[in-house]
């Protein structure tokens, strides 16, 4: 090992690994100079983005959605409830993020992530005010039944950019969501209907006559950047997000309508041209994204 | 209800003496030091381990061997119903208990002193033998993992319903109320690490049910011995010897 000199660059003097580990900033702005990250990737670029919708066949809609070794397994499970008073005719969509122990190092079993409460409540926040789920159609019967959607999302590979993979997984469950036909017996309890008709059980019209897709307007999609200096990084992986502590995420609808801006502070403090670039990042991430997803969809379809 | 028909088919189809589809993967969990996902018919488990690592605890570290911690968990969906509480429940715990004695028998602790070997299972959809394709999916992460271990562990389940010995229960037939007996060997030296029945059963059936499951432990084995053989071909082809 290489003695360490003042200013000593002690790249040629210990392996490209040891370097990375003890100093990490180093390294990272060695690839900034060139305008590249160390793998390979030109600074406005996300990494390699899958969606595939049904990955679990128990769930009324799921997907699962790979950023790079990012991965998200969403499903959406429905319930009967009964809605409240000040909103009788509308339905109600649960979100939570779960980071179980299996995706990542720093989460052990009594030690759950510091940010997966904080992924749980953006998401919600992007989701619900995005206005992609209107709440009437989850309706059943106005006043005395309506579904309520449990959107479950797993993470389980935690690689950086862990929202921007939730959202598309989210979104993508939520086009895969099919609600079931169901009708009201007897006792006025919902219940599914199964292929044969049952004599006599039919006392009222099928409250859906058969499974339907939400319609879903407003999609939103995002993208997280990592400022550093005057250098921003788009979709980081986690060794990035640890290194550099500026992360920035934007969300923009299908129309590119800024839905979220979320900067949590960090050492960086950004000019308005900094943000203006991230949205304009954004921009060209969401039309990427909306090819991805109608791809997956009419995958499913062709099925 | 009848869980064996006339013909000797079972509600979906399989003869008696017949195991679910099995599909195992390496190396799903890139940030994993080892990880592998499993899945028997619909059952979907993916185990990741973590280890040897630095035991975050200085006083719960053991001076002579590895300490081994295990967790197993269900995702909300994994079940018809939706799940309250998936993780912390008794049955879960049970699990974890189940799976960290079962695997602690063939660990080489004493090779790895004063660290913890994490091992995580999460279940992504159950329909009978859980229990079992946690172990199957846990052996194939250590093995990943690269921890040494003496032997590996495969598990399989078998239950006795309709008067007929049935080989891997899957949901249905498990909640039927007969016998479900789990099995858990070690395979090269054929002997049992985990067993565990419920319900009764008279003891002669008792042995041929258990000899049914341990066939399917060995079935189970030839599988793993063969994914982790493919595994070890990719790994040299990359590193281009």
């Amino acid at each position: 090992m290489g003695s360490s000199g003042a200013s000593g660059d002690l790249s040629g003097e210990m392996e490209v690994d040891a370097f990375r580990r003890l100093f990490p900033l180093r390294f990272y702005e060695r690839h900034l100079l060139e305008s590249v990250r160390p793998d390979a990737r030109p600074l406005g670029r996300a990494r390699d983005t899958t969606v595939a919708l049904g990955a679990v066949a128990t769930a009324d809609g799921s997907a699962m959605a790979k950023i790079g070794c990012t991965t998200m397994l969403a499903a959406i499970k429905l319930e009967v409830m009964t809605p409240p008073l000040d909103s009788s005719d509308e339905g109600s969509v649960a979100i939570d993020f779960h980071m179980p122990p299996i995706c990542s190092p720093i989460v052990r079993p009594g030690r759950p992530a510091e940010v997966a409460p904080v992924v749980s409540k953006q998401l919600s926040d992007a989701i619900i005010s995005s206005g992609m789920i209107n709440l009437k159609e989850l309706s059943l019967v106005s006043g005395k039944a309506a579904w309520m959607a449990y959107l479950d999302i797993y993470c389980l590979d935690a690689d950086g950019a862990l929202f921007d993979a939730a959202l598309l997984a989210a979104v993508a469950a939520f086009s895969h969501l099919q609600i079931p036909a169901v009708t009201v017996n007897d006792d006025g309890r919902v219940v599914i209907m199964s292929g044969e008709n049952e004599e006599g059980k039919l006392l009222k019209d099928p409250v859906n006559k058969e499974k339907r897709k939400l319609t879903l307007t407003c999609i939103p999609f995002s993208l997280t950047c990592i400022l550093h200096k005057n250098y921003i990084l788009a979709d980081p992986t986690a060794e990035e997000e640890s290194v550099m502590e500026t992360p920035v995420t934007v969300v923009l609808d299908s129309s590119s309508r800024l839905v979220s801006l979320y900067k949590p502070g960090g050492p960086v403090l950004a000019y308005m041209s900094a943000v203006q670039d991230c949205v304009a990042l954004t921009r060209q991430r969401v039309k990427e994204l909306q090819k991805i997803l109608s791809d997956a969809i009419s995958d499913m379809e062709v099925d | 209800m009848e869980f064996v028909s006339p013909e000797g088919l079972r509600l979906d189809g399989r003869r008696p003496m017949e195991m679910r589809q099995i599909r195992a993967e390496i190396g799903v969990v890139a940030k994993a030091d080892g990880s592998a996902s499993f899945e028997m018919g619909n059952t979907k488990v993916i185990a990741a381990v973590y280890g040897p690592r630095e035991v975050p605890n200085r006083s719960q570290q053991i001076s002579d061997q590895a300490l081994v911690r295990c967790e197993y968990s269900m995702a909300n969906f994994s079940t018809g119903d939706r799940m309250r509480k998936p993780k912390g429940d008794r049955r879960s715990m049970e699990i974890s208990l189940v799976i960290r004695q079962t695997m602690e028998a063939c660990i080489l602790t004493h090779l790895m002193p004063r660290s913890q070997i994490d091992i995580f299972v999460q279940v992504l959809q159950a329909d009978g033998g859980t229990r079992s394709a946690c172990i199957n999916a846990a052996t194939l992460a250590l093995a990943d993992a690269g921890i040494p271990m003496c032997d590996l562990i495969t598990s399989c389940s078998a239950g006795y319903l309709n008067s007929t010995p049935l080989l891997d229960l899957n949901y249905v037939e498990d909640s039927a109320g007969g016998p479900d007996v789990t099995v858990g060997i070690l395979s090269k030296s054929d002997k049992v690490t985990l067993l565990q029945m419920d319900s009764k059963l008279p003891m002669d059936i008792f042995e041929n049910v258990m000899q049914l499951a341990i066939e399917g432990c060995k079935a189970v084995a030839n599988y793993i011995r063969e994914i982790l053989l493919e595994n070890t071909k990719q790994l040299e082809y990359r590193r281009g010897t």
